[in-house]
C-alpha cells in the first residue's frame, strides 16, 4: 500500500482497542474532597449569585458593612438599626403596631406632628393610661425605652420613624433631643391627658 | 457511552450547563442592567458617552488597543480611615488619645471601635472607606471597575494583557487633551521607556499655511517634523482622545463603595 | 483487528478508506498549512514590534493590535480547526471501517471555510475587526465558517453512522462531542456579540466563555481524541482504559467548560468564583489523562525519536502542563501575580502550539502518506519539523511565562519583560521554520498528485485513436 519503511511508526493498519479495567474508587473520593473544598471557597467568595457583590467583597453583609455613611443616610441607617433592636419588638418592624401591645407608628398623628418636642418626650418618659391613635383607643403602658439611648441614637430613631412607612416629616436632631432631656424634671411616665395637653 | 445519541446527549447537557450559567445567567443578570445612581446621591450613573467619545471607542477597537491595554481597575480589599473633624471640649485629652490610636488602614470593626473611643472622649470623627489594591496603589484608579462602568459600550474593550498600563481611569490620570495627542503621535516623547508604537497614521503632517494651525501639536525637537511642517490630528485621533478622557471610573456606587475625596453638597 | 472484520461481501480495505479521504483532506490540510505559515509570519511581525516599536509602523494595516489579532485568528481558525477536522474525518472513516461518505461535501466545505478565513483576515487588517478577542472575524466570515463546519460535521457523522463495530472507541466520544461543541459556542458567541449584541459586560462574559470553550475544551477534545487514537495505534499497546477515558471525558468537559472567567473581572463575584471552583476540580481529569497516558505508553513497542509516536507523546504531556498552568491562572492567590501578564498568553500558546499543533501535525504526517498512497516527498522533514516545534514552543512559552511572572512581580513593568520577549521572537521563528517544512510536504504532495492527474488526462486526450474507432 504505502512505503512505510521511511516512517518511524510501526506500519500498523490495525485499529486501536481500549482495555477494560476496574473502577478505582480513590479517584471518586479525591473528586468529592475537591468538590467540598471548592464549594467552601465558593461559599466565601461568590456572594451567592448576587448581582451587586463584586470581589473583594465576599457577601452582601460585607458589602453593606463598608458602605460609607453620609449625613442623612447614616442617620437613617443607624435609626433603623436601633429601632429594630429596641422599638420594633412591640411597634413592629413594619411600624404597624401589634394589637394588645403597641399602637402603630405608620400614619400616626403623634409621629407626624410638625413639632418634635412632644414626640421626643414619649420614649424619654414613657406613657401610661389611654391615648387615641388614629381614632382608636390604646390603653397600654410604655416604658421609657429611649431613656438609655444616647442623644444621637434617639434622634436617629425618631428621624427614622418620621421618614418610614409612608411617614413624611422632618428629621429630629441630636440637639433637639438634648434640649428635651434637659427640660425633663422628673422621669415619670406621662398620662394620655398630659400628652394631649403638651405642645407639639 | 453506548452510541452516538448518548454522546450527543451528554455533550448537550454539559455544554448546556455552562451555557445556562454564563450565557443565559449573564444575559439575565448583566444584560438587563439599567442606569443606577451614585452612592448616597441622586446623580444617574453611567451617563452615555458624548458623541466624539462613542466614535472614539470604535477607533480604539479598530486599532486593536485592547491587545496591549486593559480597561479594568483591580481592587484587592477595602480599609477604613478614621479622621478627627472636631476636637470638642476636651481638646487636649482628645488629641492625646488620637496620637496613641491607629487611625488608618483599619477594618470596619476596628474603625467603629476607634470612632466610639474618640466620640466618648468628646471629639467628632468621620469614617472614610477607601479601596485598596495594587492598581490603586499604582495610581491607576480609585476603585475597582464594575459592570455599570461599561453599560453603554459596544464592543466592551476590557482587554486581557497589560503590556501598557490599565486605561480604566486614564481620563482622571492623564486629563490633558494635548498630552494625550502627543502621546499617541510620539509615545517616547511623553515616556522615554515606552514600548508603545507611535500611531502616526492618526495624524497628518502638512505644510504650515500662512499661520500655524491652532490644532498643531507642540512636540520636542527630536519628534517634531521638519521646519515648515506641522502635525495636525485627524478626526480619528480626536475621537480616540475624547474616548480616553471619558474613561474615569471614579464615582462611588453601591457595589463599589468608597468615600469620595470632596463630599458633594 | 481480525475480530472486527466480518466476512461480509463488501469488506472495505484500509487502502480504499484512505483513498476516499484523499481530496477532502488535501483541501483541509492544504489550506491549514498555508494559514499556519501566514499566521506565523504575522505573529513574528507582531513579536518583532515589541523590541523594535518602529518596525513597519507607518502602515496602519500592520498596527500591532491588528496584526496580533490576525495572527491569533489565522492560527486558530485557519490552521487548527481545519487540520483537526481533517484528522477527525480520517479517524472516523478508519474506525468505522467504511469509506468517507459524501466526499465532495467536505471538499466544498473546506473551500468555503478558507474563504471565510480569508475574508476575516482582510477585515481585521483594514480595521473592521469585531473588537472581541479571538472572535475578530466579521459576520460574513461567521456565516461561511459555520455553514462549512456543519457540512463537514454532517459528513463525519454520516461516516460514523456507517460503522460496523457498534461499540464506540473512546476517540469517538471526544470527537463527536467536538462536532456539537463548536457550532454551539461559535453561533452563540457570534449571535450575542456581533448580530444581536447583549448589553455591557455580558459581552465580555460570553466572550470569555466562548474563548475558553474553544481554546481549552474544543482543542482538548479533538487533541485527546486524536491522541487516544494514535497512541495505541502507533505504540502497539491498547488504550488503558475505557473507564479512565470515559471518566476523563466527563470530568474534562464538565469542569473545563466552566473555566475562563478571569479573577478580578468587573463582573459579579460569582462568575470568577465559579471558574475557580471548576479549576480546582480540573486536577481530577488531568490525573485521569496522566494515568491513561502512562499506562498506554509505558512498555509500548515503538520507540523512535522525533517520529509521530514521539510527537503524540510529547503533545499529550504538554497538555497536562497546559492544564496545570490553567489551574494556576484561575487560582486567586497565584493570579494576583499572573493576572493580565504574559503568563496567560504563554498558557494559550502552549495549548495551541505545544499540545494541539504537535498532535495534529503528527496525525497529519501519519495520514498523508496513507491517503496519497505514496511516501512523503521529504520524509526527513517530519523529524526536523518536530524538533522545530518542540524547541520553538519551549522558547516561546518558557520566555513568555517567565516574563509574565516578572511583569506581575514588578508592577507590570515592560522593561523587565523585554529580554524574554526577544527569546519569544526566536521561538516563533523556529515555529515558522517547522510550519514551512510541513507546508512543503503538503504542497509538493498535492502538486505531484495534481500533475499525475493532469498527466493521465493529457495522455488519454492525446492518445492516438484506434483505427477501428475512426469512421471513414
Amino acid at each position: 500500500m504505502s512505503d512505510e519503511s521511511k516512517s518511524c511508526s510501526t506500519p500498523s493498519n490495525a485499529e486501536p482497542k481500549a482495555t477494560r479495567s476496574t473502577v478505582p474508587m480513590w479517584i471518586f473520593s479525591a473528586m468529592l474532597v475537591l468538590i467540598y473544598l471548592g464549594t467552601v471557597y465558593f461559599d466565601h467568595h461568590s456572594g451567592w449569585f448576587s448581582a451587586k457583590v463584586y470581589s473583594p467583597y465576599g457577601n452582601v453583609d460585607e458589602l453593606e458593612l463598608y458602605q460609607p455613611k453620609s449625613g442623612a443616610a447614616a442617620q437613617l441607617a443607624r435609626g433603623k438599626q436601633v429601632y429594630e433592636q429596641v422599638c420594633g419588638l412591640c411597634h413592629g418592624v413594619d411600624g404597624m403596631g401589634k394589637p394588645g401591645q403597641a399602637p402603630p407608628l405608620a400614619g400616626s398623628e403623634w409621629v407626624m406632628a410638625k413639632g418634635t418636642t412632644r414626640l421626643t418626650h414619649i420614649p424619654l418618659l414613657g406613657v401610661t393610661g389611654t391615648i387615641k391613635v388614629q381614632g382608636k383607643d390604646w390603653n397600654m403602658s410604655m416604658a421609657a425605652m429611649g431613656a438609655s439611648l444616647s442623644d444621637s441614637d434617639l434622634a436617629s430613631v425618631l428621624t427614622y420613624i418620621r421618614g418610614s412607612w409612608g411617614n413624611k416629616a422632618e428629621a429630629v436632631t441630636a440637639d433637639d433631643v438634648k434640649a428635651v432631656r434637659a427640660g425633663i424634671k422628673s422621669p415619670v411616665p406621662m398620662t394620655g391627658e398630659q400628652m394631649m395637653k403638651m405642645p407639639e | 457511552m453506548k452510541n452516538g445519541f448518548t454522546v450527543f446527549l451528554a455533550s448537550f447537557f454539559v455544554l448546556g450547563s455552562s451555557w445556562t450559567a454564563f450565557v443565559l445567567g449573564s444575559a439575565i443578570q448583566l444584560g438587563h442592567e439599567k442606569q443606577t445612581t451614585v452612592l448616597n446621591g441622586s446623580d444617574a450613573y453611567p451617563v452615555q458617552r458624548a458623541g466624539e467619545a462613542t466614535l472614539g471607542l470604535q477607533v480604539y477597537r479598530a486599532s486593536g488597543c485592547a491587545a496591549c491595554h486593559t480597561e479594568q481597575v483591580q481592587q484587592n480589599g477595602m480599609a477604613c480611615d478614621v479622621i478627627l473633624t472636631a476636637a470638642g471640649k476636651n481638646a487636649a485629652a482628645v488629641s492625646n488619645l488620637v496620637a496613641k490610636l491607629k487611625l488608618s488602614d483599619l477594618s470596619e470593626e476596628e474603625a467603629a471601635a476607634t470612632a466610639d473611643k474618640i466620640t466618648a472622649a468628646g471629639g467628632k470623627v468621620e469614617t472614610r472607606i477607601i479601596a485598596t489594591g495594587g492598581d490603586i496603589a499604582r495610581g491607576w484608579g480609585i476603585r475597582h471597575s464594575v459592570a455599570a462602568d461599561y453599560l453603554y459600550d459596544y464592543p466592551v474593550q476590557l482587554g486581557s494583557l497589560r503590556v501598557g498600563p490599565d486605561l480604566g481611569a486614564i481620563g482622571v490620570r492623564m486629563a490633558d487633551v494635548n498630552l494625550q495627542l502627543q502621546h499617541l503621535y510620539a509615545p517616547k516623547s511623553v515616556n522615554a521607556a515606552s514600548a508603545m508604537p507611535p500611531f502616526r497614521f492618526l495624524f497628518e503632517v502638512r505644510k504650515v499655511g500662512t499661520v500655524r494651525s491652532p490644532e498643531a501639536l507642540n512636540l520636542p525637537k527630536e519628534f517634531a517634523p521638519a521646519d515648515g511642517y506641522e502635525v495636525v490630528p485627524k478626526p480619528e485621533a480626536r475621537q480616540l482622545v475624547a474616548y480616553l478622557l471619558s474613561l474615569r471610573a471614579d464615582v462611588p456606587l453601591y457595589e463599589a463603595p468608597f468615600t469620595p475625596a470632596t463630599p458633594k453638597k | 483487528m481480525n475480530v472486527n472484520e466480518k466476512s461480509n461481501a463488501a469488506d472495505v480495505s484500509p487502502g480504499q478508506i484512505d483513498a476516499s479521504c484523499r481530496v477532502p483532506l488535501l483541501a483541509l490540510f492544504g489550506g491549514a498549512a498555508l494559514w499556519l505559515v501566514v499566521g506565523l509570519v504575522l505573529a513574528l511581525i507582531a513579536s518583532i514590534k515589541f523590541h523594535q516599536p518602529e518596525f513597519l509602523v507607518n502602515c496602519s494595516l500592520l498596527t500591532y493590535g491588528r496584526v496580533q489579532a490576525a495572527a491569533n485568528d489565522l492560527i486558530l481558525y485557519g490552521f487548527a480547526i481545519p487540520a483537526g477536522l481533517g484528522v477527525m474525518l480520517w479517524i472516523f472513516a478508519r474506525l468505522s471501517q467504511a469509506e468517507l461518505i459524501l466526499p465532495l461535501v467536505p471538499v466544498v466545505a473546506a473551500n468555503i471555510w478558507h474563504a471565510g478565513v480569508f475574508i476575516g483576515l482582510v477585515a481585521i487588517l483594514i480595521g473592521e475587526t469585531s473588537g472581541f478577542a479571538w472572535l475578530e472575524f466579521p459576520r460574513a466570515s461567521f456565516a461561511l465558517m459555520l455553514a462549512a463546519f456543519i457540512l463537514i460535521a454532517l459528513s463525519a457523522a454520516g461516516t460514523f453512522g456507517q460503522r460496523r463495530e457498534r461499540e464506540l472507541y473512546p476517540s469517538h466520544w471526544f470527537l463527536l462531542a467536538a462536532l456539537l461543541w463548536f457550532p454551539w459556542i461559535y453561533s452563540t458567541a457570534n449571535i450575542f456579540l456581533l448580530i444581536w449584541p447583549v448589553r455591557g459586560v455580558a459581552q465580555a462574559v460570553i466572550n470569555w466563555w466562548y474563548v475558553n470553550n474553544l481554546i481549552f475544551v474544543w482543542l482538548t477534545l479533538v487533541g485527546l481524541g486524536v491522541a487516544f487514537y494514535f497512541l495505541p495505534k502507533l505504540g502497539g499497546k491498547p488504550l488503558h482504559s475505557r473507564f479512565y477515558a470515559q471518566f476523563a471525558f466527563w470530568t474534562l468537559t464538565l469542569f473545563g467548560t466552566f473555566l475562563g472567567i478571569p479573577q478580578g473581572a468587573p463582573v459579579p463575584a460569582w462568575f470568577p468564583a465559579a471558574s475557580t471552583l471548576a479549576s480546582v476540580l480540573l486536577i481530577i481529569p488531568l490525573i485521569a489523562v496522566a494515568i491513561i497516558f502512562v499506562k498506554t505508553v509505558c512498555g509500548a513497542g515503538a520507540n523512535c525519536k522525533g517520529g509521530p509516536f514521539c510527537q503524540v507523546k510529547f503533545g499529550t504531556v504538554v497538555f497536562l502542563l497546559s492544564g496545570l498552568m490553567l489551574i494556576a491562572i484561575s487560582c486567586p492567590h497565584f493570579s494576583q501575580i499572573t493576572r493580565y501578564t504574559w503568563f496567560e498568553t504563554a498558557q494559550t500558546q502552549l495549548q495551541i502550539f505545544g499540545f494541539f499543533a504537535i498532535v495534529i501535525l503528527a496525525g497529519a504526517n501519519e495520514i498523508l502518506p496513507r491517503i496519497m498512497a505514496s511516501a512523503l516527498p521529504f520524509p526527513k522533514f517530519v523529524r526536523v519539523q518536530h524538533w522545530c516545534f518542540m524547541l520553538g514552543t519551549l522558547l516561546l512559552v518558557g520566555s513568555l511565562a517567565v516574563s509574565g511572572i516578572e511583569q506581575g512581580l514588578n508592577n507590570y513593568s515592560f522593561a523587565t519583560a523585554l529580554p524574554a520577549l526577544r527569546i519569544s521572537t526566536l521561538g516563533l521563528f523556529l515555529l515558522l521554520i517547522g510550519s514551512l517544512l510541513f507546508a512543503a510536504n503538503v504542497f509538493v504532495m498535492t502538486i505531484k498528485w495534481k500533475l499525475g492527474l493532469a498527466k493521465v488526462v493529457f495522455t488519454t486526450v492525446t492518445a492516438p485513436l484506434k483505427t477501428a474507432e475512426v469512421k471513414s
